[in-house]
């Protein structure tokens, strides 16, 4: 059969890798083909994620942070902090965490998802016009956000004013100042040229770009045991594939911003000067409770546990 | 599949249907054929709604109600009168004026449809008047409107920048050449068309006259400063800046010129909602039909066929102009951006064309994509708005068609048209 | 661009009591068109002077006009349609004689129909599956379906307004562009 598998990005950026290299091992492994449909072609993310449901996409690569309309639980990976910035930890933290591999896999399941995987990629860098050294630098930048009630508060607790701004509009919201800064994993920043608009990208380390794959339910249950190993193994393949394909990208694709524009200053905050935004996320973390309830809660505590034993 | 589709498409359009229906009909088809029959329709309606939800459309009622209201008002007479007062005694000096303000609307705003009507709705009036013939001053209003794809900034670019991977600073730059060369044709060939037709002039007037005029026009010269201020400011963003300039236009007409009611406000509402509705329901239709045809694989199959592989970049390039300005005749062009640029990044790679270059003829292709009939945003929507039958809108559209392909054209064989202020700006 | 309200602008062509549920919707529709424009101007101003002069976004600014424009857009078409508003391509089927024009009003009216009920039932299925699902906008925190309700509606009264036109057509000596308006389209620009 010809399976067809949607992704939030481009064929270049980490979730395209990640699809192609998907897309060879089920090729190899079994006598089905999949098509591939980068960012924009069938919609944006919350169309895809639709559409995989209703079983046109039998895959979807979809960010939990975009999740959150539908899984809110889903939202806890806005919560600053939670997430170490070590990629090794990180890891081994979604190979094996109870969290992942259990709780949100019945979370997605409720939605007639089968959580495939789900994968780092890489730590959230801020993009500003001017120096970030505390928080008080972010008194008064306009800093654009996904609408997202947790990116809000965040940014809000980080003492900056959240601009939520449709993505189309951040370029050249930057270039006219409109707005002060934004944030993106590194090599978002490089592939979408948001660097040609900024002139400071701090690594604060306040939160880790993460996202999900997952196939329609229906579809996957109603699969040969084969081909259902098989989608595993690929999934299990494309994933080392992915940690391994990460490792020095961050710092890779900083080179190429480096080269492109010399004048752009890169900061990694100490843990000292991080103290602020630390004590902001106890807000966020809060607000995140009181936005989930219990279940919520659950996950959190459960994540917490399971980052620890990923720590070791 | 694809020519069954394309054929009912064009065989409802030339019946007589309403438009959305061509593009409804085309789409139905292929998501009866594609997924099983009538099972998957609701992902038809998801497209609907998602065709409708860019934030940056909202520029569009927002601008039809500025222009409605400047022309209902006094504003927008006071300004044309100014600008007469200066070029009204140049043969051809209104329809230079009118190309030009489109470019500089364009430029600022970023929205070819938004430019149609903001500059179209109050210049059109006044060309007739003049003794222009409509079909001209239709097809000068959508084709110079279509310049703002090229000018800074744009969308159009800012997509291909991100899928392509190419300096979005770099594109903005290198698209001024090829805008200004476009309206220098359009002008030349305006003041040729109004020599050949003898569109009369009027008198020259006095600077006495003329100063009179440009007090008159003090209030209403705050619309430029409000967007080119506001946006280049930092204050908003192109499609605030339209809100901003309904809201200025309001203070205008109803407490300072006196010349509209709430009770005009109302009706002048009333009728941008309607004329929103008639264009948005086929930008609708339109994602819905140009989402099947990208989840069918159809352009990749179409051009799967040509053997791209063997051309030198010249080749490479025609073959990109013509498949991008083939595409944009049925469906969106950001769609066809998204589907497109990919399959041609590798051999574009390959033959070493310089992605820039690139961007920019595609950009062009695109911005006469949506002027080109059969189906286009901006001649709907000067539809809508002037309430001129499709037919004549298109009428006078093939001179400026042959321009913009003689600029394509050049543009493949003197790359320097885009890419000199590229290198001058980037030190290349 | 000039108009002046017309008296017969919600004139409905059913008679009795049918007629009278006509014309309060076509009201409805304008007033919606006319308040949905009005809001978003209001609503884009306020997020602007929030943002510039109170350091502070309105965070539900977007997905506001995003239910304005759907408002807009779904109140809009069937209003387009009682006006006889919506863009077509007429060339040919202008020059055909009457006798061959009046069957084709009457199939394009039909036609036009058929789909509009098509797309009001799936778009009623649309809802029905977002309903169940749950999904809220994410800066509101209302009911994603909540902002669909006009869809179906917009699509359906759109349709009724094609059947209204068919069958005129066929009633009357005269050819219809819709309920409201005969054919040609006027040179002197009036009506809405
Ligand atoms: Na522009
Ligand atoms: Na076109």
């Amino acid at each position: 059969d010809t399976w067809r598998y949607a992704f939030e990005e481009a064929m270049d950026e980490v979730q395209g890798k990640f699809a192609q290299k998907f897309k060879e091992e089920v090729e190899a492994n079994t006598d089905h083909t999949i098509q591939l449909f980068p960012y924009g072609t069938l919609g944006e993310s919350a169309d895809i994620m639709e559409q995989a449901q209703a079983g046109i996409l039998q895959f979807v690569d979809q960010s939990p942070g975009f999740t959150g309309s539908l899984i809110p639980e889903a939202q806890v990976f806005f919560v600053p902090y939670l997430l170490p910035t070590d990629q090794e930890q990180l890891g081994r933290f979604f190979k094996n965490s109870k969290a992942i591999n259990e709780d949100f896999q019945q979370l997605y399941a409720d939605q007639g998802l089968e959580l495939l995987t789900m994968f780092p990629e890489g730590e959230v860098a801020m993009t500003t016009k001017e120096p970030v050294n505390s928080c008080a630098d972010l008194n008064e930048v306009k800093f654009r956000v996904m609408t997202n009630p947790l990116l809000v508060e965040s940014y809000q607790a980080f003492g900056a004013t959240p601009t939520p701004l449709p993505w189309g509009e951040v370029y050249g919201g930057l270039q006219t100042n409109i707005i002060q800064g934004q944030e993106n994993p590194t090599f978002f920043l490089y592939s979408t040229k948001i660097y040609e608009v900024t002139d400071y990208i701090t690594y604060t380390g306040h939160n880790n770009f993460t996202t999900a794959v997952m196939a329609n339910k229906d579809f996957y249950d109603g699969l040969s045991e084969e081909d259902q190993k098989a989608i595993q193994a690929a999934s299990e393949a494309a994933f080392d594939y992915i940690v391994e394909y990460q490792k020095g990208l961050a710092d890779s694709e900083l080179e190429k911003i480096k080269e492109a524009k010399p004048e752009m200053t890169v900061t990694v905050l100490s843990e000292e000067q991080r103290k602020c935004f630390k004590d902001a996320a106890a807000e966020v973390e809060k607000k995140f409770i009181e936005m989930t309830g219990d279940s919520g809660k659950k996950i959190l505590d459960q994540m917490k546990a399971d980052l620890q034993a990923a720590a070791q | 599949m694809a020519l069954t589709i394309f054929s009912i498409m064009i065989v409802l359009l030339l019946l007589g249907f309403p438009m959305m229906i061509p593009l409804i009909a085309g789409a139905f088809v292929g998501f009866y054929t594609m997924l099983n029959g009538f099972s998957q329709m609701e992902t038809m309606v998801q497209q609907f709604m998602a065709g409708i939800r860019p934030a940056s459309l909202i520029a569009v009622p927002m601008f039809i109600f500025a222009a409605d209201i400047m022309t209902r008002g006094h504003s927008a007479d006071r300004l044309i009168d100014m600008v007469m007062k200066f070029v009204g005694h140049v043969k051809g000096g209104l329809a230079v004026s009118t190309a030009a303000a489109c470019t500089m609307f364009g430029a600022v705003s970023g929205s070819t449809q938004a430019t149609v009507v903001a500059v179209g709705g109050p210049l059109r009036p006044r060309m007739l008047k003049a003794g222009y013939n409509d079909s001209f001053v239709l097809a000068l209003i959508v084709n110079s409107s279509d310049i703002a794809f090229l000018i800074p900034p744009s969308i159009g670019m800012i997509i291909y920048g991100v899928v392509s991977n190419t300096s979005i600073s770099e594109l903005f730059i290198a698209g001024i050449g090829p805008g200004l060369l476009i309206l220098v044709l359009f002008s030349v060939y305006s003041v040729i068309y109004a020599y050949r037709n003898d569109v009369p002039t009027e008198e020259r007037a006095n600077w006495r006259a003329r100063a009179v005029a440009v007090q008159r026009a003090l209030w209403p010269l705050g619309f430029p400063v409000i967007i080119i201020g506001g946006i280049y400011g930092g204050i908003f963003s192109p499609t605030e800046a339209a809100a901003a300039c309904v809201f200025y236009a309001l203070i205008l007409e109803v407490v300072v010129f006196r010349s509209m009611s709430i009770g005009d406000v109302y009706q002048t509402a009333k009728s941008t909602g309607l004329i929103t509705a008639v264009v948005f329901i086929l930008v609708a239709a339109g994602a819905a039909f140009s989402w099947i045809i990208s989840f069918a694989q159809i352009p990749q199959a179409i051009l799967g066929g040509i053997g791209i592989d063997e051309m030198g970049p010249i080749g490479v390039l025609f073959v990109i102009s013509i498949a991008f300005f083939i595409g944009c005749m049925f469906v969106d062009p950001i769609v066809v951006i998204l589907v497109f640029v990919p399959i041609f990044a590798p051999v574009v790679e390959a033959v070493g064309l310089d992605p820039v270059l690139v961007g920019i003829v595609i950009t062009l292709q695109v911005a006469i994509g949506s002027a080109t009939p059969p189906f286009g945003c901006d001649i709907f929507t000067a539809i809508a708005v002037f309430k001129r039958p499709y037919i004549e809108v298109v009428k006078g559209t093939p001179p400026f068609i042959i321009i913009l392909l003689g600029v394509s054209v050049a543009l493949i064989f003197f790359p320097q048209i885009a890419l000199f202020l590229r290198d001058l700006a980037f030190a290349k | 661009m000039t108009d002046k309200p017309q008296s017969s602008e919600h004139a409905s062509s059913l008679p009795g009591f049918l007629g009278t549920i006509d014309s309060a919707i076509s009201r409805i529709e304008s007033v919606m068109l006319a308040i949905g424009v009005l809001l978003m101007a209001a609503n884009t101003i306020a997020n602007v002077l929030g943002r510039f002069v109170f350091q502070s976004s309105i965070f539900f600014s977007e997905e506001l006009n995003r239910i304005l424009i759907i408002l807009i857009t779904f109140a809009g078409i069937s209003y387009a349609a009682r006006q006889g508003r919506h863009i077509r391509m007429s060339a040919i089927y202008d020059a055909m004689p009457p006798g061959i024009r009046k069957p084709m009003m009457i199939v394009i009216a039909l036609v036009t129909a058929t789909f509009m009920f098509g797309l009001c039932w799936y778009s009623y299925g649309y809802i029905l599956t977002q309903a169940g699902r749950g999904r809220v906008l994410p800066a509101l925190q209302i009911p994603v379906w909540w902002t669909l309700v006009w869809v179906p509606v917009g699509f359906f009264m759109t349709g009724m307004q094609y059947l209204l036109t068919a069958i005129k057509n066929l009633q009357e000596k005269d050819i219809y562009l819709s309920t409201n308006v005969l054919e040609g389209y006027d040179t002197d620009e009036q009506e809405v």
